[in-house]
């Protein structure tokens, strides 16, 4: 339980409905794409609940129940669930997870990479030997993208 | 070094050692020499250095005892780096066993992501997005840079040599202790900014939903950022809403006309068995 409990914190989006807020003036749109028709004009600082992305646009409805997409880039989150909540449980989510026991085993608190651990962490050769087991190659790394549909596309970088 | 260098010093007071003394100046004299050519890091010299810093990175955090995800993880990161100018790096990747939300690019091609950034994601295309970033770290060579510029400040050229060419030398540990702790410490804002907008391209390159980095940047947003799971990712990066205003600002165009391309969130969620 407390590990399903730290995964709804942990991905908001999919938990359902994540209050938000418009950090610009839009349109709310009918479907997600630019030439789509208007729902409502949304004024910036308007608080919305968002729920599922596609591509660029998230669904959101607004405080007064109209729903629509907006550009995912004018939301930001208020970190409403993980600010109530304190720490977002992740460590313990890790620990519950590892251990694969329940919430009522003592969990070891935060370990890892912090800037303490960074700083004595000793050489570990071994593990680096073994991530030369997991390494795919050019040949391999193509299959696996075809697999999936994926198409190389020719695009530059931008002017820095 | 420090023995070396009190001998030097005990040998140039002593004036009944004049020979011994004109010996460890001629041996002072190429030291310098070799000093000068060998204090900037070559291909090599980067992909060595590289190792040595990742065996660190692995005794503070090991690899996620999970072989499946550790084989996807370099299937996407190796497709990734396929579109890119370093190609032909040895590329590795790895996921950490730690509950810290983070990611590590290594010099010469090594790129670590933890467990706890994993558990957040959704889709492939963020997954992507997140190595890509990485890649672009090690393509733009950020930390290589901030750390020959570091340990040109505070190492001797004789020393950064000696760390270059003797993988066994003290100052070689000292070299490596000290890339290590710059994962503490944090590139340039400017880095940052920059491997995010290089992510998205080569995310995109690769035939990804462009918006997988600004999606993640999105989640760790909303997160508290209190968190202790977030502590070092946040004190090292500019705020995850300062990334996605510069990503708005410079790379809108692009995100859009690659944001119909797969995400693959089944794909994801059965490799990276991410429990719904």
């Amino acid at each position: 339980m407390r590990s399903a409990a730290a995964l709804l914190l942990l991905l908001p989006l999919l938990a359902g409905a994540e209050p938000a807020t418009l950090i610009r003036a839009t349109d709310l749109k009918k479907d997600p794409a630019t030439d789509a028709a208007s729902v409502a004009p949304l004024a910036e600082g308007a608080k919305v609940d968002a729920t599922e992305r596609k591509g660029g646009w998230t669904l959101v409805k607004t405080e007064s129940g109209a729903s629509g997409w907006v550009k995912m880039l004018m939301l930001r989150y208020a970190g409403a669930g993980a600010a109530k909540q304190g720490d977002s449980g992740a460590a313990q989510l890790f620990n519950v997870a590892r251990t694969g026991t329940s919430g009522t085993q003592v969990t070891t608190g935060v370990r890892g990479l912090d800037a303490e651990q960074l700083a004595n962490a000793r050489p570990n050769p071994g593990e680096l030997a073994k991530m030369e087991r997991f390494s795919s190659n050019r040949d391999a790394a193509a299959q696996f993208a075809a697999s999936g549909r994926l198409e190389s596309k020719t695009i530059d970088y931008p002017a820095p | 070094m420090r023995f070396l260098v009190l001998a030097i010093a005990l040998a140039a007071a002593t004036p009944a050692q004049a020979q011994f003394r004109l010996d460890i100046n001629r041996l002072i004299d190429s030291a310098r020499n070799v000093g000068r050519a060998t204090t900037e890091f070559d291909e090599k010299g980067e992909i060595e250095l590289g190792r040595d810093m990742a065996a660190r990175l692995l005794g503070a955090a090991p690899l996620a005892a999970d072989e499946r995800l550790q084989r996807y993880v370099n299937q996407v990161g190796r497709w990734l780096a396929s579109q890119t100018e370093r190609a032909d790096l040895p590329w590795r990747f790895g996921v950490l066993e730690a509950p810290q939300v983070n990611a590590f690019a290594v010099p010469g091609g090594i790129v670590f992501v933890t467990r706890g950034l994993v558990a957040g994601m959704r889709s492939e295309a963020e997954l992507a997005g997140v190595l890509a970033h990485e890649i672009a770290h090690v393509l733009r060579k950020h930390h290589l840079a901030a750390i020959q510029k570091n340990a040109q400040a505070s190492l001797a050229a004789d020393a950064l040599s000696i760390a270059l060419s003797d993988r066994g030398s003290l100052a070689r540990e000292k070299l490596i202790a000290f890339g290590t702790e710059m994962y503490a410490r944090g590139l340039d804002k400017s880095d940052e900014l920059e491997a995010d907008r290089l992510g998205v391209v080569i995310a995109a390159r690769a035939g990804y939903d462009a918006y997988g980095l600004p999606a993640v940047l999105q989640t760790l947003q909303a997160m508290n950022p209190e968190d202790s799971a977030l502590a070092l990712m946040f004190k090292t990066h500019p705020a995850p809403a300062e990334r996605l205003e510069s990503l708005e600002q410079k790379m809108q165009p692009t995100l859009d006309a690659y944001a119909a391309q797969p995400s693959l969130a089944e794909r994801f969620a059965a490799e990276a068995r991410v429990p719904k």
